[in-house]
């Protein structure tokens, strides 16, 4: 794997966990506030881009390495996410969901080496 | 989770729902691809042949209702939750293959499948708690 390939795979993971954790934080916010919201709008928009960033890289990605050569980096966004939805969003993780969240990931990473 | 709503709005269900779309469409996509597969097309690599399959449209139409229901499933279930929950469609997906495309699982990947279980039976406890605090 070339540099070039381990930024791509990183930035389309980075975009896709940082659209989840936006998207998260507008839908919480539209439980108290009207959605006809400029914040709430243009939130939606950010994750809506992000994710449109993360989809087409993936399909860049696609074209030149292998599905079971890439999955395991998706398998990671379990982690990452649950790392910083503690972090980030404040929400409490338990040892019990973050072992469960590890145990999923590991489990992603064979099916797709298998 | 502020005031959950019941009955079909119930965000569990909806995430069960979410996670159904996304499993369905993957079927679709692999047959509707395969159908009107055509390597040699100048636009091949771009996937973009592929809309030529009614199969591919009806699994836009799921990715676009599983987008939705996930974003009303984040509105009431804490992200650190909902996420590796969702997860469990990269099970759903090979036993899928398996049962509908006779597709092969090799050992290492029902070791992988039980992995997943695990995990998601582990994620049981701290799902009944958050109900407790209701």
């Amino acid at each position: 794997m070339t540099f070039l390939a381990f930024v791509f795979i990183l930035v389309s993971l980075v975009t896709f966990v940082a659209a989840q954790l936006v998207l998260k934080r507008a839908m919480e916010f539209s439980t108290t506030h009207s959605m006809r919201n400029s914040y709430f709008i243009s939130r939606i928009a950010l994750g809506v881009f992000l994710m449109t960033i993360s989809f087409f890289l993936t399909l860049g990605l696609l074209q030149r390495f292998d599905l079971s050569y890439l999955y395991p980096f998706q398998g990671l966004s379990v982690i990452f996410i649950t790392v910083l939805a503690a972090v980030v969003l404040k929400e409490k993780v338990s040892v019990r969901l973050t072992i469960g969240a590890l145990l999923i990931t590991a489990g992603i990473v064979l099916v797709s080496l298998s | 989770m502020p005031n959950r709503p019941s009955g079909f709005r119930n965000p569990w269900l909806q995430l069960g729902v979410s996670v159904v779309c996304v499993f369905v469409s993957e079927l679709l996509l692999k047959r509707g691809a395969t159908e009107v597969a055509a390597p040699d097309h100048a636009l091949s690599w771009t996937g973009i042949n592929g809309l030529a399959s009614p199969l591919v449209w009806w699994a836009i139409l799921l990715i676009i209702a599983s987008f939705i229901t996930w974003l009303y499933v984040l509105r009431y279930i804490p992200l650190s939750l909902a996420y590796p929950l969702s997860r469990v469609v990269d099970i759903l997906v090979p036993l899928g293959c398996w049962i509908f495309l006779g597709e092969l699982i090799s050992t290492l990947r029902w070791c992988g499948i039980a992995l997943v279980i695990l995990g998601l039976a582990l994620m049981a406890q701290p799902v009944a708690k958050m109900e407790e605090r209701l």
